[in-house]
């Protein structure tokens, strides 16, 4: 006699489908990979570092109205060690450029950066002879931000984008496990991607009104 | 201008120094803001600044700005000395309500004169900024270094024959070498800058704080000599964002250079474009319409909220309370949906024109002014309970970093910093301009000059602002948005397509740009942070030939030092909270 929840008199149920529901079936190594992933995305540590404008639409993202801890990444630390992400919010200058350098270098792997503003873009307003013309000259960038300085609600959809990113990245679990080096996501152009829906748009708000 | 100045004072300043030096032949120039200008030999230099300050009846005793200016490509001198390079001396009578101007020609290769740094104290960094910048020497100076640019830069930026563009120098390569030999150049050498490790019978700690800490407001470092947790002495270091302003001026039209001037205080948003556009509008003759102008004022005066409530909120949170900035942030919210409204961008809106302001105000506009003058004043009355009398924060900043008046005069101190001495001067009163005559407000004043009186002050005027903000809404006037003048940008178009004239202006003025006539005019507003000054020269180009950004603080954070001696570590940050400033508005 067989006991099961169906009622009596129905079809048998498929073996293959009752494996499917009550066992989950895949690879250990991207079980892993996902949940560590996971975890650093959802819980990025922004390093205490700002340069000029941009610094402070990016503390206004922290502060109530706009809210960072929603996405796990209020725990603003005061030394790069502790730190995973680096947002460089301003104008990158020639004196602080080897500044700049050195703590990136002072924060350990894992490790992002994300560049908030023309200025940290390519120099941006400031083709100048103290200027470095954009921060990717001295560091590797993951994420850029436009505007001048961008709006605290860019700050977070930079945030997410550095999210995402990092959940489709594949680094080595251990020195003993796997292939070592680090594989990231293509970087993808959002003004491409977004321009079929932008050219889409057919009434635009007059400026005149409030 | 001065016409008016010398019937107020029929020997004028100038009478009264050529009084002094019969022999010299000291030449006037006029200028379009009417500050009495002399040029004096450079050998009369001190006696004449020394006479200024200490000798007249009614001194001159702030050194408000120095800076040099290089003569060599400018072309409209008549009646000038000739001169390769020119250092100017500004000077600001409390007493007169009156400035000088003094300058000194320089010849190469001779780019040297006396130092003046026994006369003002501020006059140290100025000097070393106008050797790093110019290349001019001045003799006698305790440490003539450079404050600007690296140790390691080569060349004098401000130098017409320098290059100024990032793209046309060499491509940087920030290799490990050049790190090192950077981080070499950066490292503290106690000694070069008066500080000691060691006396008979004490070891002193040198600690580096910046040039990225929290508690700094932005990349700027200070020197540390501590005995125990005991300042012996503090050195700033700045220079880290200097953003070559200045320069960037002398190659941008009068009218594209606007949005560069909102990024020198970037907390102050449009109150930038002010002293700017009123001195082009002063050298070009035009007037600003009554709308443009209250316009003007209420938008200024809603960046001067923003950015008390950011300096409150931050200071709150230096001095340990970490609420009050969550709820300072949201009011700065509320104060940007109106700004946003109305200008059309949050923190640079460059909203301002030569002539008048970008675009009338919107429709609506009253209500969510009247709905911020409604939101804003319980807020206040909170955050006084919440922030100002809090025991912990008085305790903190009581009688911490403490300066009088004179101390603030002979540092070059304004604003805030200078009204919590107890001196009631602030320029929308002493010398109105864009129609400030016309509001009812009151200068908020402290008494002891300490930090906690730096903040009372500044919350005062929030509520000041707050009321001028009212007047402007309940009395806006009717007319232009902006100067029906051939030099306002941009020029108007609804003409252009009638006759040929009107249109080839219009085709030239937003191609090259107006041309404002061959002049020099400083103007001056109250700043956020204090006085913010521009000294444009006008060469009868479509560009400034000089373009000197006077900001307050530049002064303040050179009395660091000063005030800081004898105090713990956490006072220091006490008072670099209190003092109020941007980085980009001290490096420029």
């Amino acid at each position: 006699m067989e006991y099961t929840l169906q009622r009596a008199g129905g079809p048998a149920p498929d073996p293959d489908d009752q494996v499917q529901r009550s066992i989950f079936l895949g690879r250990l190594e991207e079980m892993a990979q996902f949940a560590v992933n996971w975890g650093r995305k959802n819980s990025l540590w922004p390093f205490n570092f700002g340069l000029s404008c941009c610094y402070v639409e990016m503390a206004t993202a922290f502060t109530s109205p706009h809210d960072l801890a929603r996405f796990g990444s209020e725990v603003i630390r005061a030394t790069p060690r502790q730190s995973d992400v680096i947002v460089i919010s301003g104008t990158p200058f020639l004196k602080m450029a080897p500044v700049i350098k050195r703590l990136y270098e002072q924060m350990l792997e894992p490790k992002w950066v994300i560049s908030m503003g023309s200025c940290a873009n390519s120099g941006g307003m400031y083709d100048i002879y103290s200027v470095v013309q954009g921060v990717d000259k001295i560091l590797p960038v993951d994420v850029y931000i436009s505007g001048c300085p961008p709006r605290p609600e860019a700050f977070l959809q930079a945030l997410i984008l550095l999210q995402q990113s990092i959940q489709g990245e594949r680094r080595p679990l251990s020195w003993m496990i796997g292939p070592q080096g680090v594989t990231r996501m293509p970087k993808v152009s959002m003004r491409d991607e977004r321009t079929p829906e932008r050219v889409a748009a057919t009434t635009l708000r007059t400026p005149d009104e409030v | 201008m001065s016409a008016t100045i010398q019937e107020v004072r029929p020997l004028g300043v100038i009478g009264e120094i050529r009084a002094r030096f019969p022999d010299e032949a000291l030449v006037e120039q006029a200028t379009a803001d009417g500050i009495p200008t002399v040029w004096v030999p450079r050998a009369r230099l001190q006696a004449a600044l020394r006479l200024l300050k200490h000798g007249l009846p009614q001194p001159y005793r702030m050194l408000y700005d120095l800076t040099a200016v290089d003569e060599r490509l400018r072309q409209h001198r008549a009646g000038l000395p000739p001169a390769d390079f020119t250092v100017v001396y500004h000077l600001i009578s409390f007493e007169r309500n009156s400035d000088i101007r003094v300058k000194v020609a320089l010849h190469e290769p001779d780019l040297q004169l006396p130092s003046i740094v026994s006369l003002w104290l501020n006059a140290d960094w100025y000097e070393r900024e106008v050797w790093d910048l110019f290349g001019i020497r001045f003799d006698g100076h305790p440490n003539l270094q450079r404050i600007m640019m690296p140790r390691t830069w080569q060349g004098h930026p401000l130098r017409k024959d320098h290059y100024a563009r990032a793209t046309e120098a060499e491509r940087l390569v920030m290799d490990q070498a050049r790190v090192d030999r950077e981080q070499e150049a950066l490292r503290i050498k106690p000694e070069e800058w008066g500080m000691k490790t060691a006396d008979e019978d004490h070891d002193y700690m040198i600690l580096n704080l910046g040039p990225n800490h929290p508690s700094v407001h932005g990349v700027f470092r200070v020197m540390l000599q501590l005995d125990g947790e005991e300042i012996v002495q503090a050195v700033p270091d700045i220079g880290y964002h200097h953003r070559g302003a200045e320069k960037m001026g002398e190659r941008q039209s009068w009218h594209s250079y606007i949005p560069y001037t909102d990024r020198i205080d970037y907390l102050g948003g449009v109150m930038n474009n002010l002293p700017y556009l009123m001195a082009i509008e002063r050298m070009a003759g035009i007037e600003v319409p009554a709308r443009a102008q209250t316009i003007r004022v209420m938008m200024s005066e809603f960046f001067r909220i923003t950015s008390h409530l950011l300096f409150y909120g931050t200071y709150a949170q230096d001095v340990g309370s970490m609420s009050p900035v969550f709820y300072m942030f949201v009011d700065r919210q509320k104060a940007y949906d109106v700004i946003e409204a109305v200008t059309g961008f949050r923190m640079h809106p460059a909203w301002f024109r030569i002539g008048g302001v970008a675009a009338d105000l919107p429709q609506g506009w009253e209500r969510l002014v009247r709905e911020f003058l409604d939101w804003m004043p319980k807020r206040l009355k909170d955050y006084e309970k919440m922030a100002l009398r809090n025991t912990i924060l008085k305790r903190r900043s009581i009688g911490i970093g403490q300066y009088s008046t004179e101390e603030a005069i002979e540092w070059g101190v304004t604003g805030p910093g200078l009204r919590a001495t107890g001196l009631a001067w602030d320029y929308r009163k002493a010398r109105p301009y864009s129609g400030y005559e016309n509001f009812d407000f009151e200068i908020p004043t402290a008494v002891n000059g300490d930090v906690y009186d730096r903040c009372v002050v500044r919350v005062e005027e929030i509520r000041q602002s707050l009321r001028i903000i009212e007047q402007c809404l309940n009395h806006m006037p009717s007319g232009d948005y902006k100067a029906r003048h051939p030099l306002a940008t941009p020029p108007r178009k609804d003409r252009t397509m009638e006759d040929i004239e009107t249109l080839i202006h219009h085709f030239l003025s937003v191609s090259w740009g107006p041309v404002i006539p061959a002049g020099e005019c400083t103007m001056t507003v109250e700043a956020t942070k204090g006085l913010n000054s521009y000294y444009l020269t006008s060469d009868g180009g479509t560009m400034s030939y000089r373009t000197r950004i006077r900001t307050p603080s530049y002064p303040h954070l050179q009395m660091i030092p000063y005030i800081s001696r004898g105090m713990m570590v956490p006072d220091l940050i006490a008072i670099i909270a209190s003092i109020d400033f941007v980085m980009a508005d001290v490096d420029r």
